[in-house]
Order: structure tokens, then sequence, then C-alpha cells
């Protein structure tokens, strides 16, 4: 529609201009250079909104699921905050990649029964890790602040703010997974939970081997359920 | 008693360096030769928290109310207050500088010597600077990591800083009588104020030493770059190449 008013507008214009039908031209190729840069321009932005609301998404995702299991934190106990939280991590980390990269060197040195194990024992221990920490609510409320790209990657801003303002930032990095945006990375106060894990796991890796990094996260694992109510 | 007391402060600091050069170790972390030295004292350090600071500050804050902790926590920041000042002044920070300032001084007036953070309330946010922050926005290294006796994670580029900071603490300058138990109530309370992340220390990590040098490093280099450390501080996450490039996230 739009178009064809632009169109007899430019005819007007050459019968106003008489026979100089070279301008007119140029103004029709103007009106459709413009109409198609605006619709490029419209899609690229419509695009881009689209993937930083998609990554948004996720982390408000697990916001949402963290504040139930904190708001009924009782009456779930333990176990039913791990049945909560469990799915939606599953959902929301690319566990495959987290556990490439908290591995470092070594993961290339295991075989593939060793990494499908560890890929299991992270899923649980970051489930046990949510359901213990999360484990009460005190007014608390989480704030997303922005979305960034960062070298094709997303960085969703976002900080739990407690009622007497205390503030911790937390800034999520997510990846596209087969077209899927997942969580690879959350940096606490600037410090990143991945590159804590990977000095801590290659550490223990190189000191006493493989072996005792799993057994030592089936420990934690049960550490975390023993001392959570 | 001043002077006896720089004395001491630079003889541990010479002492943690002598220490530290005496035990290198070839093959570790590259930012930490001193590995097996600062794990011992790491050990040392830990096992006089465990049984001595942890349980006093736990008792701590079972007697005292949240308020009244609050409010040491902030006297005690607003007394350590002239080292952030001074530190906005050395990296160029002017307008910091002047706001910091006017923080100093409304909370050591209105603030009842620093008891309430009053400057907060009109918009005077407290900032985080030291001399170590200092030097990396001049843009030094780390330079080696250190574990200092009594004192906990550090660095060469760091550790002066503690020095400096302590010379510019007006409560440096009183008589022992009143300083040495302002020293101990001060020290309790910053215990009791990371009870929490070394609650977190304890339940995540499976080497505490490694875990505690990864994230004092990273702390270090966001409060260097005021909370926006730059995209490749992150890390390149992988150690390899082929298939695994994908990985380097940042």
């Amino acid at each position: 529609m739009r178009n064809e008013l632009s169109r007899d507008r430019g005819l007007d214009h050459h019968y106003r201009l008489g026979k100089d039908t070279k301008c007119s031209a140029h103004m029709k190729k103007i009106c459709r250079h413009a109409i198609v840069l605006a619709l490029i321009t419209y899609g690229l932005t419509a695009w881009g909104n689209d993937h930083l609301d998609a990554g948004k998404a996720v982390v408000e995702k697990l916001h949402a699921s963290l504040l139930q299991a904190m708001m009924e934190a009782d009456a779930l106990g333990f176990s039913g905050r791990l049945e909560i939280l469990e799915p939606v991590l599953s959902e929301t980390f690319d566990f495959a990649t987290i556990s490439r990269i908290v591995t470092g060197k070594y993961w290339k040195s295991l075989d593939e029964e060793e990494r499908s194990g560890f890929i299991d024992v992270f899923v649980d221990l970051s489930a046990a890790t949510y359901a213990s920490n999360f484990d009460g609510y005190s007014g608390e409320v989480f704030e997303t602040l922005g979305v960034e790209e960062r070298r094709g990657n997303l960085l969703v801003k976002t900080a739990i703010v407690k009622p007497d303002g205390e503030r911790v930032t937390l800034d999520y990095l997510l990846r596209d997974v087969d077209g899927v945006w997942r969580i690879v990375n959350v940096i606490a106060d600037g410090v990143s939970d991945l590159s804590l894990k990977r000095a801590d796991y290659t550490a223990v890796i190189k000191s006493e081997g493989f072996d005792s990094l799993v057994s030592k996260l089936h420990g934690k694992i049960e550490d975390y359920g023993a001392v959570s109510r | 008693m001043q002077e006896s007391r720089i004395a001491l402060l630079t003889a541990l600091v010479v002492a943690v360096g002598l220490v530290a050069g005496c035990a290198s170790t070839p093959n570790g972390d590259p930012g930490d030769p001193y590995e097996a030295t600062n794990r011992k004292v790491y050990n040392f350090n830990d096992s006089l928290d465990r049984n001595i600071m942890q349980p006093v500050a736990r008792g701590y804050v079972k007697v005292t109310p949240k308020g009244a902790r609050t409010g040491v926590t902030n006297f005690f920041g607003n007394v350590g207050y002239i080292d952030t000042v001074a530190n906005d002044l050395l990296q160029g920070k002017g307008g910091q500088f002047l706001r910091d300032t006017g923080r100093f001084v409304i909370n050591s007036s209105l603030g009842l010597g620093g008891l309430f953070d009053v400057a907060k309330e009109v918009g005077l946010k407290a900032n985080d600077e030291d001399l170590g922050q200092t030097f990396g926005v001049w843009g030094a290294g780390e330079g080696a990591y250190l574990t200092i006796p009594f004192w906990g994670p550090s660095s060469f580029r760091d550790a002066p800083g503690i020095f400096t900071s302590a010379l510019l603490r007006p409560t440096f300058y009183l008589m022992p009588i009143v300083s040495l138990p302002l020293g101990a109530v001060n020290a309790i309370n910053s215990r009791a104020n990371l009870l929490e992340a070394t609650n977190i220390r304890d339940q995540a990590a499976l080497d505490p030493y490694t875990f505690v040098r990864e994230a004092y490093r990273q702390q270090r280099e966001y409060k260097i770059h005021d909370g926006n450390p730059p995209g490749d501080g992150f890390d390149d996450y992988v150690e390899g190449e082929g298939d695994a490039a994908i990985l380097k996230i940042f």
C-alpha cells in the first residue's frame, strides 16, 4: 500500500515536472531504496531483539524456579527443591560444554563413558548446590538489568537484591546450542563460576587423578543433602 | 610506638618476600611460583581461623544485633576510607575523589564518627580502592600470588597496599590501649562479615587453596576495573584446538 502511494506521488511529481522523466525515475529509485532499507533495518532490529529476549527469558525462567524454591523452601524440603530445580537446570544450562571447560585439558584424555558420567555427576552437583543454597526467602528480588551480545554469545546481567538494599550481581553467559540459548557461566560479583571450578577441578585431577575428582564430587552432593533442611 | 608498629609491618612484608623467595616450585600455576610455601601458610592461617577466629566470629554474631554489627562495619569502613580517597586521586578519578571526600566528611560528622552511613542516603555510595588496585590501573600485572601469615590471599602487586592502608587509618596513631582493642573488634567483625563467603568455600571447594586463589584473582580484576573487567579477563576457556575452538567464549 505504502509502495503504491509513493509510486502515485512519483507520478504526480512526474506530471508536474513535465518531461523530466529522468528525475522521476531517480525519485522512484530513492523511494524503493528507502523502503528496502527500512524493511532490512526493521528485520534486523526485530531479529536482534528476538535473540536478546530469548536469552533473557532463559535466565528469567531459572530465576523464577529459584524464587519458587526459596518461597516454598520449608514445605518442599531439600528433596522437593531438588525435584523442582533439576529439570529447569537441565533445560537452561549447557552442561556438556561446562563439563568440557571445567575439566580443562584433561577432557581430551577421558573416554565416552567417563565424559557422560562426569556430566551426570555435574548436573546432580549443580542441582544440589542450588537446592542447598536457595533454602529460604526473606524478600529477595531478582532484577534483570540488561542483555549484551559478546562475540556471538549473550551476557545477561542481573542482580539479587535483598530488602536492605544489599545486592549481588549475577551475570549469565549464554551460548547458542543448536538454536537454543543456554547458560555456560554464572559470574557472581565478578567471580566466574566456570573459572573457579576449572581451577579447583583441574588441581584435583592433576594431583589425585580423574577418579578422585568424581568421587569427591559425589561426596559434595551427599554433604549438601546432609546439611540441608 | 608508631615506629615500632611500622617496623613490625615492614618486617612482616619483608619476611613474606624472603620466605617466598626461598621456595619456588617450577611446574605449577605460572602466576603462583611460591605455591609450596603459600600452601603451608594457607594451612597455618586456616587452622588459626577454624580454631580461633571462626568460633569467636560466630559467637560475636550470636550476641550482637545486626544493627550494631552494621554500625561497627560502617565505623571501620569510614576509618579506612582515607585509603580509598587517596587512591581515587592516584588513579586520576577526579569526580570520584570529590564524592568520596564528601562521603568521608559527611559520615565522620553527621554519621557520628562513621557509625551511620548517611552519605549513602544522599547518593554518595561507597567505593573500594586501594594501592594494589591503583598499581593495577597503572598497568601492573598481579605479580606472584602470595598467602600472607595472619592475613590471607595477596600478591606482589597487592601486598604493599596492606602496609599503606594501615598507615592511612587514623586509629593506627592512637594509644595502643585504644588502638589494640579497636583492631580486635575490627578483625572479629570483618571475619563475621566473611562467614557466608567461607561457608560457600567450605561447601564448594575441593581444593580450598586453589579455590581461594582463583576467587581472589578474579575479584581483584573485577575491582581494578570497577566492576567492568574487559571481556578477555574472563579467560579463554579452552586449552586446545580443533572443535574446542568454539568453546573460546570470551
